[in-house]
């Protein structure tokens, strides 16, 4: 292919207008052709109001039916439900994906998708932006190589009370959302945790749910691993405020990794606790910092080059394995608050 | 016909607690929601929700379709609290609608109130540009609609307590913070009632609307002080608490500072108009800037004497080194400890015959059993995820 890559984003809706919309504009090799949204007046609001004028279609299949309208690639950032057609239409017509996460809503939807970009001989990315971000590989270094000693413990949360509001408020059905506040909030650490230690052993988890997608839950990961036992929780919640980050114990000291801004990642020694050492790779390489940026531009290389991108569609099935293994093992919390039945005495 | 209630601002605190108590109860309910954003406490149940906007009266026709009575927890920016409340208020009497019941807030008596609050007749000194000059515009709109035949009550708690209270939880963070100042030695008047008390109130409510409309003090009924409430709290801080005190004449001093409201005044604006930040975004615009370069050469042409008394004037003196304040007090909170007054909820166990359904002490504890579940404070986790929670002058 010369001249520019030809991407279609289907799907206008916030994470589009926040994150993927600019990213592709900040990349001089990326054109966008077209947008493809179910409401084409909101589409062509969008593109307006970045002062571009794409093709807007109203589905894939008017897209297709424009012979004029050629696409190299295309994002998809739309319900979770719809990823899985979505993506293999564009794949059987010869068009990469990168798709939105979590991949699909079911491992077997998955599975589907990397089958068919397998088959077309395409590029099928999942948008699991974090692993663009500088302190997510720093992390898995000084992980591996246990430059502030073994892992033994780690916990990670995040809570904000409500928040992000979907245009089509899938969200509020888990079937279109395929899960709760763990899909929504967690499955990027999920990723992450996949990352840096591969599938846990045992899993255990809670949530809140009462037949609709749960608000809050609590995950437990225990791995057997070579340098010893770790576990790990995982805390949630759409319906209270918790300080997001990570922090790991280790047999030298705590890590505490914080995700606000652009992140970052400290060591406390458990002799000296008072010093903290902050850590950095120490070296700018003056490429971008947008993740989203880095990301669409990782796809694009992966397609224009025949390569896999950093994060494959079969790194997507095994965290949504994860997810829907956590699901599996559900008990519910308790949450009789007036009558003490299953909390702690005090 | 059987009851039916809308809930308006159903994701809210107040709301969620009242839908969630319907699912139990059976109260035939219908939760509108605003936003899906902030609806997952009630998502999580699975339960249908109408989505609609105070501002749009179609919309809000369309929402309280099929519904008996509302009540209306809605909050808001001023024109979802004004324009927002009378659209409800016209579509409700529009749609025939047998009770609404308005939630309100002791705020309306001003901050501090008078000790005539007390009780409900007591004067309302809310300040203009105060929620609780909103909030008493809107009690105002409220009655107004009631003596114009729609029938309504109007519930008046103070801070609100229990699972999910922000109130609780923004205490907590406080004292985390050393921020919160503790006067009097903590013997300060606290009102305060739980949020499942209060939605008993409401639940009783929606049969005794009237044209009369008249605010009733709905609170746990007991005598309460913010020792109390402090110390209910510091089992879930999750650190050892050292409450900073502070002399009734310090904080009224801080208090007087904090809630002054800037008041329009035309020297304000006009030194606001011709400082740096201003005059920077001006220049941005080439003839913008071409006149502000001649304003410029204006004054430098009137003498170094006049320039430099307009700049003192415009910009004040120029700054002094500042001193760190190690820890900013919580003033707005704090200064709750000089509103003094004991709200009494006599009219709504006499008008409603309200009884509260729990006790201070049950809606603390299930207030902690909440918060330990849902953050993890006590768990054995803390010990790791106080580094995301305390500040680090407060971890070692």
């Amino acid at each position: 292919m010369t001249g520019s890559f030809r991407l279609a984003i289907i799907g206008s809706g916030l994470i589009t207008q926040a994150s993927h919309l600019p990213a592709a504009l900040a990349l001089p090799k990326v054109q966008v052709t077209a947008i493809i949204d179910p409401a084409p007046a909101r589409a062509a609001q969008v593109a307006a109001s970045y002062g571009i004028s794409p093709l807007i279609f109203g589905s894939i299949d008017d897209m297709q039916n424009a012979k004029a309208c050629q696409i190299d690639g295309a994002v998809i950032a739309t319900p979770n439900h719809t990823h899985k057609d979505l993506a293999i239409r564009c794949l059987e017509a010869g068009i990469s994906v990168l798709i939105e996460k979590p991949l699909a809503n079911s491992v077997a939807d998955g599975l589907a998708i990397a089958e068919a970009a397998e088959q077309a001989g395409r590029v099928a990315a999942v948008g699991y932006w974090r692993h663009f971000s500088g302190i997510t590989p720093l992390l898995k270094e000084v992980v591996d190589q246990q430059y502030f000693g073994t892992v033994k413990r780690f916990v990670h949360q995040f809570g904000t009370e409500g928040g992000w509001a979907p245009l089509s408020a899938y969200n509020l059905d888990r079937r279109t959302a395929g899960g709760g506040v763990l899909v929504v909030s967690g499955s990027h650490f999920i990723d992450q945790l996949l990352y840096l230690w591969g599938y846990p052993d045992t899993v255990e988890f809670r949530d809140d749910s009462a037949g609709g997608p749960e608000g809050h839950c609590e995950a437990v990961f225990n791995f057997g691993g070579e340098s010893g036992p770790i576990t790990g929780i995982a805390r949630y919640s759409k319906t209270t405020r918790i300080p997001g980050g990570l922090v790991l114990e280790t047999d030298r000291g705590i890590l505490t990794v914080t995700e606000s801004g652009e992140g970052s990642i400290e060591f406390r020694a458990a002799a000296s606790p008072g010093i903290v050492q902050t850590i950095s790779r120490g070296t700018r390489t003056g490429a971008a910092t947008d993740e989203f940026v880095l990301q669409l531009q990782d796809f694009v290389d992966a397609c224009l080059e025949r390569r896999p991108p950093r994060v494959t569609a079969r790194q997507g099935i095994e965290s949504l394995r994860l997810i829907e293994l956590l699901y599996s093992q559900r008990k519910p919390m308790a949450q009789d608050w007036y009558s003490g039945r299953g909390h702690k005495d005090e | 016909m059987s009851k039916r209630v809308a809930v308006i601002g159903a994701s809210g605190f107040v709301g969620a607690t009242l839908v969630e108590r319907a699912l139990q109860s059976g109260l035939d309910v219908v939760p509108i929601i605003h936003s899906s954003g902030n609806a997952w406490r009630l998502t999580r149940h699975g339960i249908p929700l109408r989505a609609a906007s105070l501002l749009d009266k179609q919309q809000l026709t369309s929402a309280l379709k099929g519904c008996t009575h509302v009540v209306n927890c809605s909050r808001g920016g001023d024109d979802v609290m004004y324009e927002g409340l009378a659209n409800l208020l016209q579509v409700s009497s529009s749609l025939g609608i047998s009770g609404l019941v308005h939630l309100s807030s002791v705020a309306v008596y001003g901050d501090p109130p008078l000790p005539d609050s007390n009780v409900e007749g007591g004067t309302t000194a809310a300040q203009p540009g105060t929620y609780g000059w909103i909030k008493l515009r809107q009690d105002q709109m409220v009655e107004k609609a009631a003596a114009q035949g729609l029938p309504c009550a109007i519930l008046c708690p103070p801070n609100i307590g229990g699972p999910y209270s922000g109130y609780l939880t923004s205490l907590i963070e406080a004292l985390r913070s050393r921020s919160l100042l503790l006067m009097d030695d903590g013997n300060a008047v606290m009102n305060i009632v739980d949020v499942h008390n209060l939605c008993h109130a409401i639940e009783l409510s929606l049969d005794r609307c009237s044209k009369e409309a008249r605010r009733m003090f709905v609170t746990d009924d007991e005598e309460i002080t913010w020792k109390q409430v402090i110390d209910g709290l510091i089992p879930v801080c999750g650190t050892a608490i050292d409450v900073p005190v502070v002399s009734m004449e310090a904080l009224s001093r801080f208090g007087s500072q904090s809630v002054n409201v800037p008041r329009s005044s035309i020297t304000r604006s006009l030194k606001h108009l011709v400082s740096d930040e201003v005059r920077a975004a001006i220049r941005k615009d080439p003839l913008l800037a071409k006149a502000e370069i001649m304003m410029r050469r204006s004054v430098t042409f009137l003498g170094t004497g006049v320039e430099q008394r307009l700049k003192l004037s415009v910009g004040g003196p120029p700054p002094l080194p500042k001193i760190a304040e190690k820890i900013k007090p919580n003033i707005r909170l704090s200064a709750q400890q000089l509103r003094g007054v004991r709200h009494s909820c006599e009219l709504a166990k006499r008008e409603i015959g309200y009884v509260p359904q729990y006790s201070f002490h049950q809606s603390m504890k299930a207030f902690r059993a909440w918060y330990s579940a849902h953050t993890g404070v006590n768990d054995p986790s803390w010990e790791l995820s106080r580094y995301l929670w305390l500040k680090p002058e407060f971890l070692v």
